[in-house]
C-alpha cells in the first residue's frame, strides 16, 4: 500500500536555552509520517520525545530545520497560523489527559468541537469510546481510564487527520491501558487516522506499524513492524 | 447558549468565591462610594436649584443703616438688575412663654401678600400664612418652631424700637435664605433651639421701626451676564449706597447658608473622586495578584485549550471575562451599598438642610457609570494576569511548572535575629520577602487603610479640640450680650448691676476694612478693655497674647489672607462715621479656628471712630443660681438684640459633631477597615491555594490547623507591622491634604496627632487583620488536606 506523507520533519533541531546554557533537546531529526500510519516513538525520559511530539503537533517550533504538512512548512508559520493549524488536523491526548476540571465530560468534549468546521457531535464522540452514559460527569468523579477516554474523544471529535498522544497510558494500570490502546488502534484501522503515539514502553510500541526510537535528542532507527501485536496482547 | 468556555468562566468564578469575595468587598465599597456620594451630591444639587428657582433665590444682598426707596427704586431700573427688595431686617431678642431664656432671632420685613414670590420667597411648611385681620402677625422659621415647640396661634414677644411686641404665629416656613440655618460667618452649626428667624408684615416692620420709606437691606437678582462677572456691579451698588452707610456687601457664594450647602456639594464630589480611586486601585491590585495565581493555577488547562486549537486571543478573552464577571458583580453590589448609603445621607441631610422638597432621585446614568468604571478597574487588575496567559506557549505549558525559587532571603543573613524565630516564622518571612509585587501590594493596602482610619479618627479628635479651644481656651463669659446701638461706658455699670452678673466686660465690636496690598477684608475688629478676662486671645501653643494699647492683633489665617505679620501695617477704614482710613501697626499674631478675628485695645478702636470710650456688647459671668432671674431682666432690656451662652453653643457643637460623626467616621473607619481586611484574607486564601501540597504535607505530619495557619497568620503580621510603618507618614501626608482642604476663612482644625489617637488606629486596624485570620483559620480546618497530599503538577 502507497500512502502519501502527510508530516516530513526535515533536519529539525531544538535548542533550549537556560541562561547562558544551551540545551538541545532535538537534534537533525528527520521523521515521515504517512497518511493512516500508526507509529510509536520510543525512548527514555529526557530523549526528545515531547519535543518532536510538539513541534509536530504545531505547539512549538524548531530552531533549525523543518516541519512540512503536506506542502506547509510549520516553522515558518505565525502563532495565528499554528493555531489554525492544530485546530483543524490535530487530535492532542496527554498522559494526565489535562481535561478542564470545571467542565463535564460533555462539555470537555464540546469545547473543542465549538472550535471544528465539521465535528462529530460530543455525544457521538462519547460513545465511540464508550462513555456515553458518564457524559454529565465532571473530570473528578471519573477514573483514570475514564479520564483518558474523554480525552480521546476531545481529541476525536474535531475529525483530525492526526492523533498525537503522548504517554497515553502512563498512568494507567495494565488492563486500562490496554482499553486505551485497543481504542486508538481501532481508530486507526477502522478510520485511517494517523497516530504518532509517545512512550518509553517498548512493549506498548509493540502495536504499531512502525518504531522510531530516539536517544539523546537523535533519531536513532526507524523500523516497520510487519506484524502489528494487538492491543488486548499487550503486557508488562 | 452559553459557550462551554464562557460555562467554564461562571463555575471559575464561583469556585474562587471566597478569594473573590475579598476583593469584591473592596470594589463595591468603591462603587458603593461613587454611586452614592455621586447620587447624594445630585440630589442636593438638584434639591437646591430647584428651591433656588421656585423661591427666587438672591444674587446679592447689601446690609445698610437706612436707606431711603427712592434710592432703591433707583437702583431697580439699572439693566443689571432684574429684581429687587428693599427689606427691613434686624437682630432682636425673642421672649417665648415658658422659657425663661431670651432667645435670638432675626427679623424680616416681607410683603403680607405673596411672600412666597419674593426674592428669597418663603415656603409656607404649616398654619395659614398673613390675614388682614391684625398687623402683628409672624411666620416662623420650622426648625425653630419645631425646637420650641410653637405652634400657629402662639404668641411671642420681641422688644422692637425700644417698645415690648406681641406676635401671632400665623404660621412656619423655609426659605432658601436659610437653607442652613445659621445667622452669618462665625456661626457654623445651626442651634434651631435657640435662633429662629422671624417674617413680619413690611408695613408694620417698617411703622414700628421707624423706617416709613425705608430700608435697611437690599436683596437683588440679576440678569444672568451680570450674575456671571458681578464685581463691577458690587462696586457700583457700594458706591451708590455708600452714604446711607454700607455695613456689608454680600455675593451669593459669600452668603453664609448657600456657602455651607456649596461646601458640602463640592465635598462630596471629591470624596466620589478620591475614594473610589483609592478604593478600586487596591482592588486592581490585589485582583492582579489573584488573577496571575489563576493563570499560574491553570497553566495545563491553558495549554490543553490552546492544544485543541483555541487562539490567543479566545484564551485572553476567556480571562479577561473573569474581570468583566468580576466587575460586574462588584458593580451590582456596590450600586445597592451606594443607593442605601445615598439615602441615608439624604435622610441625615434632612436635619441640616431645610428644603421643601427633599428629592431622592436615582440617576440611571451614575449606576452606569458606575459599572463602567468597576468593570473598567477590574480589567485593569485581570492585566498581568492576562499577559501571563498570552505569553505562556502551549508547549511549555504542558512542562512541568518550574519550581518555586528557594534560597536564603537578605534577613536570614542576619543570624542572631533569624535564630529568634522558630522554622513556621521562618516560612513567612520567606513567603513575604519572595513574592514582591505580592507583598509590596498588600503593603500598601494595609498603610492606605490605617491611613484613612488615622484620617478619620484624627479629625474628629481635631474637631474636638477646636471647640476646647474656642470655648474653653479662648472665651471665659457665661453670657454675651449683643446690642443694636454703640452705647458708652455708663451701659457696663448698668450690666454690672443686673441680678447675678459677677463680672462685666464690655467688648466694642467694629466693622472695618482691612487692606494691605491689594488684599482687603471686611469684618468685625473686636475692641477689649485693659485687663479683660473674659476673653483670651492665644496662641495654638496654649500662650494667652496680651493686647497692646496700641496696633492690631491678627489670627494667623487673617494675616495670611492679607499677606501681613507682625510689624507690617495695614490699612483701617471702618465702615460708619466718617470713614476714615488710617494705618494701624500688626502687633502680634493669634490662632483661632472658627472664622477670622482681629484684635484691639478697646480705647484704641474708639479713636479710631472718634470716640472716647463705646461698646455695643457685654460679657458676663453669672452666678449660676440667678441665672432665671438675669433672663427675665435681659428679655426687658431696650437696647439688647442678641444673646449668646457659651456653654450651649459649645453642647449644640458636641452634640452634632458626635451624631453626625459618629456615623460618617464609623462608616470611615468600617470601609477602611474592609481594605485590610479584604487584602489580609486574599492574600492568605491565594497562599493556601499556592501552598496547598505543603499545608497538607504538615497536616500529615500532625500539625493541628491552628498550627498551620498560624504560617499564614505570622506573614499577614509581618505585612502588617510594615503596613504600620508605611501608614505613618503616609497618614501625615493624608491628613496634611485633608485640613488643607478644611482650611478655609469659615473654620479650620488643630491638627494633633495624638499618641492615643494613634495606638486606637493601629488596635483598630489590627482588630480587622486578626478578624480575616478567623477565616483563614477556618479555611485551613476544612482543607481536604488528604486530597492535598496526593495533588498532581
Amino acid at each position: 500500500m502507497d500512502r502519501g506523507v502527510q508530516i516530513r520533519v526535515e533536519r529539525a533541531a531544538r535548542i533550549f536555552r537556560m541562561g547562558d546554557i544551551e540545551v538541545p533537546a532535538l537534534v537533525d531529526a528527520d521523521l515521515d509520517i504517512r497518511f493512516g500510519e500508526f507509529i510509536t516513538i520510543l525512548g527514555p525520559s529526557g530523549s526528545g520525545k515531547s519535543t518532536l511530539l510538539n513541534l509536530i503537533g504545531g505547539m512549538d517550533r524548531p530552531t533549525s530545520g523543518h516541519v512540512w504538512h503536506l506542502e506547509e512548512d510549520l516553522a515558518a508559520l505565525s502563532d495565528r497560523e499554528l493555531t489554525r493549524y492544530r485546530r483543524a488536523h490535530v487530535g492532542f491526548i496527554f498522559q494526565f489527559y489535562n481535561l478542564i476540571p470545571t467542565l463535564t465530560a460533555y462539555e470537555n468534549v464540546q469545547a473543542a468541537t465549538e472550535l471544528a468546521e465539521r465535528p462529530l457531535d460530543p455525544g457521538e464522540a462519547l460513545e465511540l469510546v464508550g462513555l456515553a452514559e458518564r457524559c454529565d460527569h465532571f473530570p473528578a468523579q471519573l477514573s483514570g481510564g475514564e479520564q483518558q477516554r474523554v480525552s480521546i474523544a476531545r481529541a476525536l471529535a474535531k475529525r483530525p487527520t492526526l492523533l498525537l498522544a503522548d504517554e497515553p497510558t502512563g498512568a494507567l494500570d495494565l488492563p486500562t491501558a490496554r482499553t486505551v490502546l485497543a481504542l486508538l488502534q481501532a481508530l486507526n484501522r477502522e478510520r485511517g487516522l494517523s497516530i504518532l503515539l509517545i512512550t518509553h514502553n517498548p512493549a506498548i510500541a509493540s502495536i504499531a506499524d512502525r518504531v522510531v526510537r530516539i536517544v539523546s535528542g537523535r533519531v536513532t532507527e526507524s523500523l516497520e513492524n510487519e506484524s502489528p501485536l494487538a492491543a488486548n496482547e499487550v503486557t508488562w | 447558549m452559553l459557550s462551554v468556555l464562557n460555562r467554564k468562566l461562571l463555575r471559575d468564578t464561583f469556585a474562587s468565591l471566597g478569594t473573590l469575595a475579598s476583593i469584591l468587598l473592596i470594589i463595591g465599597i468603591g462603587i458603593g462610594a461613587f454611586v452614592g456620594l455621586g447620587t447624594a451630591q445630585r440630589n442636593l444639587v438638584e434639591s437646591q436649584a430647584s428651591y433656588y428657582r421656585a423661591y427666587h433665590f438672591a444674587d446679592v444682598w447689601v446690609d445698610l443703616k437706612k436707606a431711603p426707596l427712592s434710592v432703591t427704586e433707583r437702583i431697580r431700573s439699572w439693566p443689571e438688575i432684574a429684581r429687587l427688595d428693599a427689606r427691613v431686617v434686624f437682630d432682636v431678642i425673642l421672649d417665648v412663654p415658658d422659657e425663661t431664656r431670651p432667645l435670638s432671632a432675626r427679623l424680616i420685613s416681607t410683603p403680607s401678600v405673596g411672600y412666597d414670590r419674593t426674592l428669597n420667597g418663603i415656603h409656607l411648611v404649616r398654619g395659614s400664612g398673613f390675614s388682614q385681620r391684625r398687623d402683628s402677625e409672624a411666620i416662623i422659621s420650622e426648625d425653630f418652631a419645631k425646637a420650641r415647640g410653637l405652634d400657629p396661634g402662639d404668641r411671642l414677644h420681641v422688644i422692637l424700637n425700644r417698645k415690648r411686641e406681641s406676635f401671632v404665629i400665623v404660621g412656619t416656613a423655609i426659605s432658601p435664605e436659610y437653607a442652613y440655618m445659621v445667622r452669618g460667618p462665625g456661626d457654623i452649626i445651626p442651634d434651631p433651639e435657640h435662633f429662629g428667624v422671624l417674617y413680619v408684615k413690611e408695613r408694620f416692620a417698617r411703622d414700628v421701626l421707624g423706617f416709613k420709606d425705608a430700608c435697611n437691606q437690599v436683596v437683588c437678582q440679576l440678569t444672568p451676564s451680570a450674575a456671571a462677572r458681578p464685581e463691577d456691579l458690587l462696586a457700583r451698588l457700594e458706591r451708590v449706597l455708600e452714604p446711607f452707610g454700607v455695613l456689608e456687601v454680600v455675593p451669593r457664594k459669600r452668603q453664609a447658608s448657600h456657602r455651607f450647602l456649596s461646601d458640602e456639594i463640592d465635598g462630596l464630589g471629591k470624596t466620589a473622586t478620591v475614594m473610589p480611586a483609592v478604593f478600586l486601585s487596591v482592588a486592581a491590585l490585589a485582583l492582579n495578584i489573584l488573577m496571575l495565581r489563576l493563570a499560574q493555577r491553570q497553566r495545563a488547562v491553558i495549554g490543553t485549550l490552546k492544544a485543541i486549537g483555541y487562539s490567543d486571543r479566545q484564551v485572553m478573552w476567556h480571562y479577561l471575562s473573569f474581570g468583566v464577571v468580576v466587575g460586574i458583580a462588584g458593580a451590582l453590589g456596590g450600586a445597592a451599598l451606594g443607593l442605601g448609603m445615598a439615602y441615608a445621607m439624604i435622610e441625615t441631610y434632612k436635619s441640616f438642610f431645610s428644603f421643601p422638597g427633599f428629592a431622592f432621585h436615582v440617576y440611571p446614568d451614575l449606576l452606569i457609570w458606575g459599572l463602567v468604571i468597576s468593570v473598567g478597574f477590574s480589567i485593569l487588575g485581570t492585566f498581568r494576569g492576562v499577559l501571563a496567559v498570552l505569553r505562556l506557549q502551549p508547549a511549555a505549558a504542558m512542562r512541568q511548572n518550574p519550581p518555586e525559587r528557594g534560597g536564603a532571603i537578605l534577613l536570614e543573613r542576619c543570624r542572631w535575629f533569624w535564630r529568634l524565630f522558630g522554622f513556621r516564622t521562618h516560612m513567612a518571612f520567606r513567603s513575604v520577602f519572595r513574592n514582591h509585587f505580592r507583598t509590596a501590594t498588600s503593603i500598601f493596602a494595609t498603610a492606605v487603610s490605617i491611613s484613612i482610619i488615622l484620617m478619620a479618627l484624627v479629625l474628629f479628635d481635631s474637631f474636638i479640640s477646636m471647640i476646647d479651644y474656642q470655648f474653653d481656651a479662648v472665651a471665659h463669659s457665661d453670657l454675651d450680650v449683643g446690642m443694636r446701638d454703640e452705647e458708652s461706658l455708663a451701659a457696663l455699670f448698668e450690666a454690672q448691676a443686673l441680678p447675678g452678673v459677677e463680672l462685666a466686660e464690655p467688648l466694642f465690636g467694629l466693622r472695618c476694612d482691612l487692606a494691605h496690598g491689594a488684599a482687603s477684608r471686611r469684618m468685625a475688629i473686636s475692641g477689649l478693655v485693659e485687663g479683660h478676662r473674659l476673653t483670651t486671645p492665644r496662641r495654638a501653643d496654649g500662650a494667652v497674647v496680651d493686647i497692646p494699647p496700641h496696633g492690631l492683633v491678627f489670627s494667623r489665617k487673617l494675616a495670611d489672607l492679607l499677606g501681613v505679620d507682625v510689624g507690617d501695617a495695614v490699612r483701617v477704614t471702618p465702615v460708619r462715621g466718617r470713614r476714615q482710613m488710617r494705618r494701624a501697626p500688626i502687633v502680634a499674631i493669634t490662632d483661632t479656628f472658627i472664622g477670622l478675628d482681629c484684635y484691639a485695645d478697646l480705647r484704641y478702636l474708639s479713636t479710631l471712630v472718634g470716640e472716647s470710650l463705646v461698646l455695643n456688647s457685654v460679657q458676663l459671668l453669672v452666678d449660676e443660681p440667678q441665672r432665671a432671674a438675669l433672663y427675665r431682666r435681659i428679655k426687658t432690656l431696650p437696647n439688647a438684640q442678641g444673646l449668646s451662652v457659651r456653654a450651649e453653643t459649645k453642647r449644640n457643637l458636641e452634640r452634632t459633631l458626635v451624631e453626625t460623626g459618629r456615623f460618617s467616621i464609623g462608616l470611615m473607619v468600617l470601609f477602611a477597615g474592609a481594605i485590610s481586611f479584604g487584602s489580609a484574607l486574599n492574600n492568605a486564601l491565594i497562599e493556601i491555594g499556592d501552598r496547598l501540597r505543603e499545608i497538607s504535607t504538615l497536616r500529615v505530619l500532625g500539625y493541628s490547623p491552628a498550627e498551620v495557619a498560624g504560617i499564614l497568620i505570622r506573614q499577614n503580621m509581618i505585612i502588617f507591622v510594615l503596613g504600620v510603618l508605611l501608614a505613618g507618614p503616609m497618614g501625615y501626608g493624608l491628613i496634611q491634604l485633608v485640613s488643607q482642604a478644611y482650611d478655609t476663612e469659615l473654620f479650620r482644625m488643630p491638627i494633633r496627632i495624638k499618641p492615643e489617637v494613634a495606638g486606637l488606629t493601629a488596635l483598630l486596624a489590627l482588630l480587622f487583620v486578626l478578624s480575616a485570620q478567623v477565616l483563614v483559620y477556618w479555611q485551613v480546618r476544612k482543607l481536604n488536606w488528604l486530597e492535598g497530599v496526593k495533588v498532581k503538577e
